[in-house]
C-alpha cells in the first residue's frame, strides 16, 4: 500500500501546484496549460479511486476538447498580457486573507475528525472483473435516464447559443450557390439579349461593355 | 492507506486556490473562467472520493453530469467572451466600464 | 427492468415546451423572413398546449416517477402552472420590440422555450442532480439571450457579468451538494431528509454543506450580499431578456429554494432559517434604500427586486407551513408584478428608443390612459398598497414571521417597505402628473399586448380583492 500513498502524494502536489500556477500566471497561455495539468493529475487520482472511466473522460472530453477550445480562444483574442496583471499585487493581500480564512475552516470540517479512516474505512479494491464503465453504463440509462435527457437538451442549448453568439454572416462576403448554378437552363438563363436603341459612333464602347455585365449574374 | 479525509483536503485546497483566484483575478475575465473550471474540479474530486468511499456508484454519475454541463458552460461563457471582445476589443474587467455596478 | 410509459404523463408539459423548441428551431431556418410570425404563434400555442397539460396530468396525491428523479405534487402543478402564464405573458410583450430591432429571429424563442424548460425541470425534480441540471439548463439559456443583440456593447458586458457571477453560485451550490451527498450518501430529497432527521443537528458537515447551498440560492435569488449581478444585467441586457429573467426564473429560484432547503433539510432548519434572516433582511434595506437613488427605471426596478426576495425570504425562514404558503405566494405575485412592468417598459419603447430612465413614463396618462392606469396598478401592488395583491402577499409574509415571535422582524421589514413605497409612488406620481414631452409619438400597440396588458394588470387587482383562491391553492401545497 505504501506504492499507492505515494502516487496520491505526487499526484495531489502536482495537482495543488499547478491550481496555484493557474491562478498566478501572467500569461493566459501558461495558465491554460497548467490547467491542463491539473486536470491530467486527477484524472490520475480519480484512477486511483478506482473510477477509471471518469479518468479517461477528464482526459479526452475536457483536457481535448475544452481546454483546446480554451486555448483556441485565448489566442484568437490577441490579449494584451501586461495590463491586464496590474492590479495583481493590489488584491493579493485580500485575496491571500479570504483564502486563508476559508482554508482555515474547511479543513477543520473535512479533516480527519469527520472523515478519518475510522469514520471510512478504505473499501476493498474491486474484483478483477468488474468494469466500471458498464456499472456507470448501467446506472445512466436506466435510473438515471431522466437527467441524461435533459443533459442532452443542455448541450443542444450549447450549440444554440454559442451559433447564435459567433456566427455572422459577413454582408461583405460574395457566394455562390452551386444549386442555382447547376439549374442555369441554355435559352434565358445564360444569355439576355438586351434592346438597346442604336445610338451614335463614340457611345456603343460602352452600352455594350454593360450588358454582358448585366447577364451574367 | 489514504484516508478519505486526504482527498477531501485536496479538493478543499483546490476549491480555496479558485476562490482566491476568483478575488485575485478579477480583472481578467478568462482566468475567471479558468478559476470557475478549477471550482468545478474541486466538486467532481469531491463527489469521486465520495463515490469511492462510500461504495455508491452515484457520486460518480453526478461527476458525469457536471462534466457535461461543464463543457457546455465553457462553450457558451468563451462565445460570451468573443461577443465581448468584438464590441470593444478588450477583455479587461477595468475597461467594462458601461455599467456602473 | 421494462420502461414503464406511464413515467412519462407526469412531465408531458415539460416534453410539450422541448418540442415546442424543436420544432420552432428546425422550422425556422426554412421560414422567410416575412413568415417569422409563425415562429411566434408556435410558441404561443405550445405553452397553452403546456398549460393544459399542466391542469391535465395535475392534482391528485404526489407521485415520484423515473426511479426517484421526478415528482410531481402540488407544489409542482401550481408553480408549473404559474411559470407558463407568466412566460405566455412576456413572449407576447417581446414581439414588438425584437421586430422594431431586426431582432424577431426563431433563436430568441427557442432559448426562451428551453429556459422555461430549466425552470418546469426545477419545479418537478426530486434529487439534487434533477435540480441541477434544471438550473444550470435555465441559465444557460438566459446567459445566451442576455447577449442576445450581438451589437449591443452593454449587452455583452452584462452577459458576462451574469455568467461569471452564476458559474460561481452554481459552484458555490455544487460543492454544498457535495458535502450533503458525503454526509447522508444520497442525492435523492427523501433519502436525504431521512438521513438528516437521524443525524440531527451534531452533524457539523451537514451545516457545513448547508452555508453553500444557502449561498448558491443567494446567488440565484440575488440577495444581498450576492446581489452584484441584479442591476447590471437589469441595466445592460435587453429589455425582453431581462422580461424574462426577472419574472418566471424567480418562481423556479423559490422552488429550488423549498425543494432543497425543506424537502431535503427540513431537520436542520434552525440552521437555514438564521443563515436566510442575515439575506432577508440585508436584501430589504439595501434594496430599498438604494431603490430610491436611481433615476434608470430598470436599475430602480433591479434594486426593488432585491427587496422583494428578502420578502420572500421571511416566509421562507419562518419555517412553517403558513410560512412557506405565503412565500409561495408572494413569489409568484412578484412574478406577475415584475412581468407588468417590465411590458408597460416594452410598450413604451419603439424603433431605436428604449424606455429606460423615469423621465420616459413622464406623463404617460395624457398619451394612454388604460396603459397608465395598468403601470399605477402594478406600481401600488409592488409597494404594497391595498386593494391590489400586493398588500396581501406582504401581510401574509409578515404574519408567518410574526407567529414564530419574530415582532422585530416584522417591523423592520414593515420599516422598510413604507421607505419602499416612496419610490414607487413617485413613478406614479411622473405618471400622473408631469407633461409629457410635446414631441412624443403617440403610443401604438397591438390588440394582443393591449389585451394581455390588461390581463396582467387587473389581475394583480383582482387577486387583491378575491386573493382566497389562490391562497387555497397555496396552503393545500404545504399541509
Amino acid at each position: 500500500m505504501g506504492f499507492e500513498k505515494f502516487l496520491f502524494y505526487v499526484f495531489a502536489t502536482i495537482t495543488l501546484v499547478a491550481a496555484g500556477m493557474v491562478i498566478t500566471r501572467r500569461n493566459p497561455v501558461h495558465a491554460v496549460l497548467y490547467l491542463v495539468l491539473a486536470f491530467i493529475s486527477s484524472a490520475a487520482l480519480w484512477i486511483l479511486l478506482e473510477a477509471e472511466f471518469l479518468g479517461i473522460v477528464l482526459v479526452l472530453v475536457y483536457v481535448g476538447a475544452v481546454m483546446v477550445l480554451f486555448l483556441f480562444v485565448v489566442m484568437m483574442l490577441d490579449v494584451d498580457i501586461a495590463t491586464l496583471r496590474a492590479g495583481f499585487i493590489r488584491y493579493l493581500p485580500i485575496g491571500a486573507l479570504i483564502a486563508v480564512v476559508l482554508a482555515l475552516e474547511i479543513f477543520l470540517i473535512v479533516g480527519p475528525a469527520n472523515f478519518g479512516l475510522q469514520q471510512f474505512p478504505a473499501p476493498a479494491p474491486a474484483a478483477p472483473g468488474v468494469s466500471n464503465t458498464e456499472e456507470l453504463g448501467l446506472l445512466l440509462y436506466t435510473l438515471y435516464v431522466y437527467p441524461f435527457e435533459i443533459a442532452a437538451v443542455i448541450l443542444l442549448v450549447a450549440i444554440v447559443a454559442a451559433i447564435r453568439l459567433t456566427l455572422r454572416r459577413r454582408s461583405d462576403t460574395k457566394y455562390m450557390d452551386p444549386a442555382q448554378q447547376v439549374r442555369v437552363k441554355k435559352g434565358p438563363d445564360r444569355i439576355r439579349i438586351v434592346k438597346m436603341p442604336s445610338e451614335r459612333a463614340a457611345v456603343p464602347a460602352v452600352a455594350a461593355s454593360a450588358a454582358p455585365q448585366e447577364s451574367t449574374e | 492507506m489514504i484516508a478519505l479525509s486526504d482527498y477531501l483536503i485536496l479538493a478543499a485546497g483546490l476549491f480555496m486556490l479558485a476562490v482566491a483566484g476568483i478575488f485575485l483575478n478579477r480583472k481578467n475575465v478568462i482566468l475567471l473562467l479558468m478559476c470557475i473550471e478549477l471550482m468545478l474540479l474541486a466538486v467532481n474530486m469531491n463527489f469521486v472520493a465520495f463515490s469511492h468511499f462510500l461504495g455508491d456508484m452515484t457520486g460518480q454519475v453526478f461527476v458525469f453530469f457536471i462534466l457535461t454541463v461543464a463543457a457546455a458552460e465553457a462553450a457558451i461563457g468563451l462565445a460570451i467572451l468573443v461577443v465581448v471582445f468584438r464590441s470593444q476589443q478588450t477583455i479587461n474587467v477595468e475597461d467594462l466600464d458601461s455599467l456602473k455596478g | 427492468m421494462p420502461f414503464d410509459a406511464a413515467n412519462l404523463f407526469p412531465i408531458l408539459p415539460e416534453i410539450a415546451i422541448l418540442v415546442t423548441a424543436s420544432v420552432v428551431l428546425v422550422l425556422d431556418l426554412y421560414l422567410k423572413e416575412k413568415d417569422k410570425d409563425i415562429n411566434h404563434t408556435l410558441t404561443l400555442i405550445g405553452l397553452l398546449v403546456a398549460i393544459g397539460l399542466t391542469g391535465a396530468v395535475g392534482g391528485g396525491d404526489a407521485r415520484v416517477v423515473f426511479d426517484g428523479n421526478v415528482v410531481r405534487d402540488g407544489l409542482t402543478d401550481l408553480l408549473r402552472g404559474a411559470i407558463l402564464v407568466v412566460s405566455l405573458l412576456a413572449f407576447v410583450y417581446a414581439r414588438p420590440w425584437l421586430k422594431d430591432r431586426g431582432l424577431f429571429v426563431g433563436e430568441f424563442y427557442v432559448l426562451g422555450l428551453f429556459a422555461i424548460l430549466g425552470m418546469l425541470i426545477m419545479v418537478s425534480a426530486n434529487s439534487f442532480l434533477t435540480i441541477y441540471l434544471g438550473l444550470e439548463l435555465q441559465a444557460l439559456s438566459l446567459y445566451a439571450l442576455v447577449a442576445f443583440d450581438r451589437d449591443s456593447k452593454k449587452g455583452a458586458e452584462a452577459a458576462m457579468k451574469y455568467f461569471v457571477l452564476g458559474a460561481l453560485g452554481s459552484g458555490m451550490l455544487l460543492y454544498g451538494v457535495s458535502m450533503i451527498y458525503g454526509a447522508t450518501g444520497s442525492i435523492e430529497f427523501g433519502p436525504v431528509a431521512q438521513a438528516v432527521a437521524e443525524q440531527g443537528m451534531d452533524n457539523k458537515v451537514l451545516v457545513f454543506g448547508v452555508v453553500f447551498l444557502v449561498i448558491g440560492v443567494g446567488f440565484k435569488f440575488g440577495a444581498v450580499p450576492f446581489h452584484m449581478w441584479v442591476p447590471d444585467i437589469y441595466e445592460g441586457a435587453p429589455t425582453p431578456a431581462v422580461l424574462l429573467l426577472g419574472s418566471a426564473p424567480k418562481i423556479a429560484a423559490f422552488a429550488l429554494a423549498i425543494r432543497m432547503l425543506v424537502d431535503g433539510l427540513e431537520a436542520i432548519q434552525p440552521d437555514w432559517q438564521g443563515m436566510l434572516l442575515i439575506l432577508a433582511v440585508l436584501s430589504m434595506g439595501l434594496g430599498n434604500l438604494v431603490a430610491i437613488a436611481q433615476t434608470n427605471i430598470k436599475r430602480m426596478l433591479a434594486y426593488s427586486t432585491i427587496s422583494h426576495v428578502g420578502f420572500i425570504f421571511l416566509g421562507l425562514l419562518a419555517g412553517s407551513a403558513q410560512g412557506y404558503a405565503s412565500a409561495m405566494f408572494y413569489a409568484i405575485v412578484y412574478a406577475v408584478m415584475s412581468t407588468g412592468a417590465f411590458g408597460i417598459l416594452l410598450i413604451l419603447s419603439r424603433k431605436g428608443f428604449d424606455a429606460e430612465n423615469l423621465d420616459d413614463l413622464k406623463g404617460l396618462n395624457d398619451r394612454d390612459s388604460w396603459y397608465a392606469a395598468m403601470m399605477a396598478l402594478v406600481m401600488f401592488s409592488m409597494a404594497g398598497v391595498p386593494p391590489t395583491v400586493g398588500f396581501m402577499a406582504k401581510l401574509l409574509v409578515l404574519e408567518s414571521v410574526v407567529r414564530i415571535d419574530l415582532v422585530w422582524l416584522a417591523l423592520v421589514a414593515v420599516a422598510f417597505s413604507i421607505i419602499g413605497a416612496f419610490y414607487y409612488l413617485r413613478v406614479v406620481k411622473v405618471i400622473y402628473f408631469d407633461k409629457p414631452d410635446p414631441d412624443m409619438p403617440v403610443l401604438t400597440t397591438s390588440g394582443g399586448v393591449r389585451f394581455a396588458m390588461s390581463l396582467n394588470g387587473l389581475s394583480l387587482l383582482a387577486l387583491g380583492l378575491f386573493p382566497a383562491t389562490l391562497l387555497s391553492w397555496c396552503q393545500s401545497v404545504f399541509v
